[in-house]
């Protein structure tokens, strides 16, 4: 008990400890955060009319990076899996920062739809007995179900790992390994039932479509390693924790595999919808040339293709791939493409034309732009936080009985 | 000639005291057509008017009470299994304003200037200057493309009526026993609430105000001027507001497909 | 020229529940004073409300404010359908209240319920329709939506689309690919001969109908089998036994998965506070009605049920100049709706959905 009671002060001394570097970054991001409050408090007291969303577009900056970000808390897995699974060692060492990360994800996820709703003050109706939670009808519902078990699931596999190491103690495989495999099969579902969300709105033909889950599944599994790869690097060059070639390594032929079928999908959605041409095509059709005119996201669009098609190239090529100068930058044109191909580019067109073909175009306000980009830096901050605390115990910086050493 | 002019200045004369009698500060407003029933905007209850009126075309959008100033229909053929009370109608002759006199001052055959009685005494056409004066639909008139008259419809010797089949006359508020002489699909599916309007409570045994013929349709006009679909042209509403970041709606004038 | 006696719909009307006693009682208080304490407490209700547990003890300390008890009372009441018919009358003397101080006027608060053997169901001649507008303005006029000047501000249920007719054209045989080796597809294909799914909305002509467009007005379909109710996580919106789809706009929580879902473009979310002018409200109200909504939630047609529960036509069947709107009861054979299934030629929008929608298009 008592090694209980101390974890959580040494954890926390140890993260809140740091040099300037440590402190400007989270000084920088903490004040992004503070604009996403600002914003926050402007959407409920004078409502979403300081967003950009409309009756027309209702969805926007905010459910775009909702749905990616839940791609990178399941892209975790692709840490997770090899290490469990296929018994990778340089994988196995590490596994716990990939739970870190779905941890940061999933509240990041729980940040952007505190934002996306109307009514925050009254997400109490959907807990059940005291609210009422519409399952199994409501694919909503089920995304929120198994949201919060991912972030469950990850904090107790996760916080169990560290805590193990802390106290030196063994860790107990027949409560640990099938919260491990729950939680792999769990990530699936996570990402899975976030396209159910939606794809199975038969009114939006943009997005009904049977394609959606494999096609989030592979772009979370490019745009998460991705991620995961510049957070290795940054690790090993700036924490005395060293992550081996191996892994990183791995994590970029997972990437090249998935960019390679998601670009794949990706070109048989554009033949599939523009060889017919019907009027289900046009949320295709305004994303790749505009329609009636109306041109905003073309320029995006084909930023995108071209940022995933270097990348690609760039993964596919053994020389790049494995040189760690030039890997991040492929692994940024991946997760840059990805993240406007799979948000904005999906979410927004969605809505062009409406259900009844009235074509509008979505402009977010600079409000909603630096709520976004303030919740983005909490995510980083709680990242930051979660990463620090678990490469310290990692190292045994943090060690029940020793003294907490100072971060580096 | 002179005198014809003179009695269509007395007419028209009589006519404005008639349209001018509602005062200069009340808000009136048409309910179907213009030119046809109006009301002025008064309030029923503190609070809760009588009507609410479009400020940009002047158009009735909503009634506070759907009977105000209405008056049973009258008798129907095959509206029998509708109670009296349950069918009313607002008066169309009030609105004419030029019928009180059709049937006293000119047409009732003993007035000084038609001595003896100039009433026609077949239906052949003729031209009447008079009456083209006071209604200038009446000079070409297109109901019908000319295979029908005045008389066809309107009763030969008591002016203030219209006609049916058997030549017996038929009031002014009553069209429908007129129009559906020519027009029986229409008049059938207006008896069963398929053709026109009418407002009140929508059970079928319920109190309903029904809009006749001429509440809607000018019969004098009916083929006239740019119209689509039976209708004459009115002035539509404000369009829908353009959702935050659209200057203007020009691309809606454009069409998205236009590739292959 | 004496307001009629028997006016269904009038603000004399007795009510039937049991809460008519409450909404009497329910004296209008003051209105200005209490208008801003309220909207003042509202703003810091919204920014506590962040979380609605955090918020609680600051909320609580205000209750000294009765509006703002009425509204902290508001806050945690149920989801309407589940309430007993006890609380229901409650949370509509609560609301009657609320409405009262904030509009400067006996506001009432229906609650009467479906009755037995009707099912609600419409029709609208589409041959007919000359696109005025006259209904959207008419639905605005009844149902108390916002109606500010900025974008974002005015809410209308009701669209009405132009379409052009569109003429097929020799010279345009040439277009089309490919290009120089005989034209296989295109032809008059790029240009709206006939008629395309994406009308104009915005048209603004001097006089309608016009010779080369025809209109077609889309709202609320109330769905049998509606795919808005499926898709609502805390089943705040739900088909009345009566037919039409309503919301507890109390209970809506502003998630918009019903507006991604619906099919038809029927739903409007309140993006800010309404904007309602006291003098142009509508006192004549219903709950799952056209009561006055709230910042951050959606709304849509109810076919107007504060009027149509007792018994009066929807606001856009009375103003229709060309009488192309009609209502009644599915099941009763003599009504209009009923006898334009049996003799006209009905469509219903987007039929493969299998939405299976209780309004139906038709024409003569």
């Amino acid at each position: 008990m008592q090694k209980l009671t101390s974890f959580a002060p040494d954890y926390a001394r140890y993260v809140l400890k740091g040099g300037k570097m440590f402190y400007a970054w989270m000084g920088f991001l903490a004040v992004l955060s503070a604009i996403a409050m600002y914003g926050y408090y402007l959407q409920n007291t004078e409502g979403l009319i300081v967003t950009g969303m409309t009756s027309q577009i209702h969805d926007g900056l905010y459910f775009a990076n909702l749905v990616f970000l839940v791609g990178v808390a399941a892209g975790a897995v692709t840490i997770v899996f090899p290490a469990y699974v296929y018994h990778h060692k340089a994988m196995h060492e590490v596994t716990v920062l990939g739970e870190m990360l779905a941890i940061s994800a999933v509240i990041m996820v729980m940040l952007f739809v505190f934002a996306h709703m109307g009514r925050p003050d009254r997400l109490w109706h959907m807990i059940p007995i005291i609210g009422i939670y519409n399952l199994p009808g409501s694919m909503l519902g089920w995304d929120v179900l198994v949201l919060t078990g991912y972030l469950l699931l990850n904090f107790i596999g996760g916080f169990y790992f560290l805590y193990k190491k802390y106290s030196g103690g063994t860790i107990n495989k027949t409560f640990y390994m099938p919260l491990i495999y729950i939680s792999i099969v769990w990530a699936l579902s996570i990402h899975t039932v976030t396209a159910f969300l939606i794809s199975t709105l038969v009114a939006r033909p943009m997005w009904h479509h049977s394609m959606m889950p494999i096609r989030f599944i592979v772009t979370a599994f490019a745009a998460g390693p991705c991620l995961i790869i510049l957070v290795f690097q940054i690790i090993r060059n700036n924490t005395k924790l060293w992550i081996q070639d191996e892994a990183i390594n791995l994590l970029s032929t997972i990437v090249t595999w998935c960019l390679g079928m998601a670009l794949f999908l990706t070109l048989s959605e554009i033949v599939i919808d523009l060889y017919a041409r019907t009027e289900h095509a046009n949320g295709l059709y305004y994303l790749m040339f505009g329609l009636h005119g109306l041109t905003k996201l073309v320029p995006w669009f084909w930023g995108s293709l071209a940022a995933m098609l270097v990348a690609f190239a760039m993964f596919l090529t053994p020389s790049i791939r494995t040189n760690y100068k030039l890997l991040p930058i492929a692994c940024v044109l991946a997760f840059g493409g990805i993240w406007v191909e799979k948000g904005m580019g999906l979410v927004v067109p969605g809505f062009i034309p409406s259900p009844i073909g009235e074509v509008t175009e979505y402009y977010p306000t600079l409000i909603e732009v630096m709520t976004t980009i303030g919740l983005w830096a909490m995510g980083f901050f709680i990242l930051t936080i979660l990463l620090k605390g678990a490469i310290g115990i990692l190292l045994g910086d943090i060690k029940y009985g020793g003294q907490a050493a100072a971060a580096k | 000639m002179k005198k014809i002019a003179f009695h269509t200045l007395i007419l028209a004369f009589c006519c404005g005291m008639i349209s001018s009698a509602a005062s200069a500060e009340d808000v009136t407003c048409f309910e179907s057509r213009k030119g046809a029933s109006e009301v002025t905007q008064r309030e029923l209850k503190p609070g809760w008017p009588n009507v609410k009126c479009s400020p940009k075309t002047g158009a009735v959008l909503w009634w506070g009470d759907p009977f105000d100033g209405t008056v049973p229909m009258g008798e129907m053929p095959l509206l029998d299994k509708t109670a009296a009370a349950k069918a009313v109608v607002k008066p169309r002759s009030e609105k004419l304003n030029i019928l009180p006199m059709c049937g006293t001052a000119c047409h009732n055959g003993v007035g000084p200037k038609f001595m003896p009685p100039t009433l026609p005494k077949d239906k052949n056409p003729k031209p009447i200057p008079t009456m083209e004066g006071l209604l200038p639909d009446a000079k070409n008139l297109q109901h019908g493309r000319g295979r029908i008259w005045c008389l066809d419809c309107h009763h030969t010797t008591q002016r203030n009526k219209l006609v049916d089949n058997f030549g017996n006359p038929v009031s002014f508020d009553q069209p429908q026993l007129l129009c559906g002489k020519c027009h029986g699909d229409k008049l059938r599916d207006w008896r069963d609430g398929i053709h026109g309007k009418r407002i009140g409570e929508w059970a079928s045994t319920g109190k309903k105000r029904w809009f006749v013929c001429t509440e809607c349709h000018n019969p004098h006009n009916v083929q006239d001027g740019a119209r689509n679909r039976g209708f004459i042209q009115i002035e539509p509403e404000t369009p829908p507001q353009l959702p935050h970041g659209m200057k203007d709606a020009k691309y809606e004038l454009l069409h998205g497909v236009s590739q292959h | 020229m004496t307001p009629n006696e028997n006016s269904p719909v009038g603000p004399d009307q007795e009510l039937s529940s049991e809460c008519s006693a409450q909404a009497a009682s329910a004296a209008p208080l003051e209105p200005v004073q209490t208008t801003t304490s309220r909207r003042d407490f509202l703003k810091g209700g919204g920014m506590l409300s962040l979380s609605s547990l955090v918020g609680a003890g600051a909320l609580m300390a205000q209750t000294d404010d009765a509006q703002a008890a009425i509204e902290w009372a508001e806050h945690f009441q149920g989801n309407y359908r589940l309430m007993t018919p006890q609380e229901k009358a409650e949370a509509r003397a609560r609301l009657e209240r609320r409405y009262s101080a904030e509009y400067g006027k006996k506001v009432t608060v229906d609650g009467t319920e479906a009755k037995d053997g009707v099912l609600m169901g419409y029709a609208l001649n589409i041959r007919k329709c000359i696109g005025c507008r006259r209904c959207v303005k008419a639905c605005v006029a009844e149902n108390n939506q916002s109606r500010g000047p900025n974008p974002g501000e005015r809410i209308e249920w009701i669209q009405v689309l132009r379409m052009e007719r569109g003429e097929f054209s020799k010279e345009k045989m040439d277009h089309g690919y490919p290009e120089g080796l005989g034209i296989q597809v295109g032809g008059n294909a790029y240009t709206p001969a006939g008629q395309v799914l994406e009308g104009q909305y915005h048209y603004e002509p001097k006089a309608v109908p016009e010779k080369d467009a025809t209109y077609m007005p889309i709202a609320c379909m109330q769905c049998e089998k509606p795919p808005c109710v499926k898709v609502c996580p805390v089943r705040t919106t739900y088909r009345e036994a009566d037919g039409p789809v309503v919301i507890d706009y109390n209970w809506c929580i502003g998630c918009r998965m019903c507006m991604g879902a619906c099919p038809y473009w029927a739903r409007r979310i309140n993006l800010t506070s309404p904007i309602l002018p006291k003098e142009e409200m509508n006192p004549v109200t219903h709950y799952l009605g056209n009561r006055p909504r709230m910042r951050g939630v959606v709304e849509k047609c109810h076919w107007c049920l504060q009027r149509t529960r007792q018994g009066r036509y929807p606001a856009c069947v009375e103003v229709c100049p060309v009488g192309a709107r009609k209502f009644g009861n599915l099941l009763d054979p003599e009504s209009e709706v009923s006898l334009i299934l049996a003799r006209k030629n009905v469509f219903r929008l987007k039929a493969d959905l299998n939405t299976f929608p209780k309004f139906f298009y038709f024409y003569d």
